[in-house]
């Protein structure tokens, strides 16, 4: 007897969510080192996706005043993306980057080969400044 | 200031900052796709300085309302004063959901985080749509 399912939304009850093969992250295309495709970026200039086993480690430079950033590794939660890249089932990595002054929380994919960073920052010193979205897209490295 | 990216090296004057501008986002967003599997449309309202966000998404039977919930708001930039996104969450309990919407020409950019709690083994997963802004009475 199948159990009954929960759901919110028709597709929380997509068989594509519990064939196993969806739970086989296919994220070759993610992996590598990313370059900005903007030179004048005042945002992230490179980024690194690496895997551990089941892991994804993200790291990322930043444009500084006087040289590059380094932002602190960070461990990402993967996602399968069932409706992009002409129905491969992709991943997509959500991404924290946890600052003392600010936290950047960031969603990562591969769209048509272009490796695409959305972050929200979300300011938590009394700085006044706003928090904000920002999208920037990166090429291939490797 | 601290910075992580010189982006974020701007001056603020604290004095004279105005109130986050919320007018892009208060009405009724509508899926662009009519075939969607998952949230139909998106209410939003504004309330004392505040966003907030009700929920409709497509069920068997017709459409479920996830209730009504607060928003993160953010703007386009550190010295900007006008809303182009927010984040929000719903806790069911067997799913959490996190919402992060951006407004990309005209259209509302919704991301979806779908993370599974129970032990139906679903995978986590993502989807990305885009909603349109409806006018008041349509």
């Amino acid at each position: 007897m199948t159990p009954t399912l929960e759901f919110k939304q028709n597709s929380h009850l997509n068989p594509v969510l519990t064939d196993p093969g969806t739970r086989i992250l296919q994220a070759d295309k993610l992996l590598g080192r990313w370059l900005n495709t903007n030179r004048e970026t005042r945002g992230i200039a490179e980024c690194v996706i690496e895997r551990d086993g089941e892991q994804f480690i993200v790291s990322a430079v930043g444009v500084g005043a006087d040289g590059p950033i380094e932002w602190p590794r960070t461990t990402a939660s993967a996602l399968a993306n069932l409706e992009e890249e002409g129905g491969q089932r992709a991943v997509v990595l959500a991404a924290t980057f946890d600052f003392a002054f600010m936290k950047a929380e960031t969603y990562i994919r591969v769209n048509k080969g272009v490796l695409v960073i959305v972050l929200y920052a979300t300011f938590r010193d009394d700085s006044g400044r706003s928090n904000y979205v920002n999208r920037e897209f990166f090429y291939s490295r490797d | 200031m601290q910075f992580a990216q010189i982006c974020d090296l701007v001056e603020i004057d604290t004095a004279s900052m105005e109130p986050i501008d919320l007018s892009s986002f208060p009405g009724t967003w509508i899926n662009s796709n009519p075939e969607t599997n998952g949230i139909a449309r998106l209410l939003m309202s504004e309330s004392d300085g505040n966003l907030s966000l009700q929920t409709l998404a497509v069920g068997p039977t017709g459409l479920i309302d996830w209730g009504r919930t607060g928003v993160d708001v953010f703007t386009s930039g550190p010295s900007s004063r006008l809303a182009a996104g927010f984040s929000s969450r719903y806790d069911f309990d067997f799913v959490e959901i996190r919402l992060q919407g951006m407004i990309m020409k005209g259209l509302l950019v919704l991301a979806q985080f779908h993370r599974f709690k129970d032990d139906s083994r679903r995978a986590d997963h993502f989807a990305r749509e885009y909603y349109a802004q409806i006018p008041d009475g349509y």
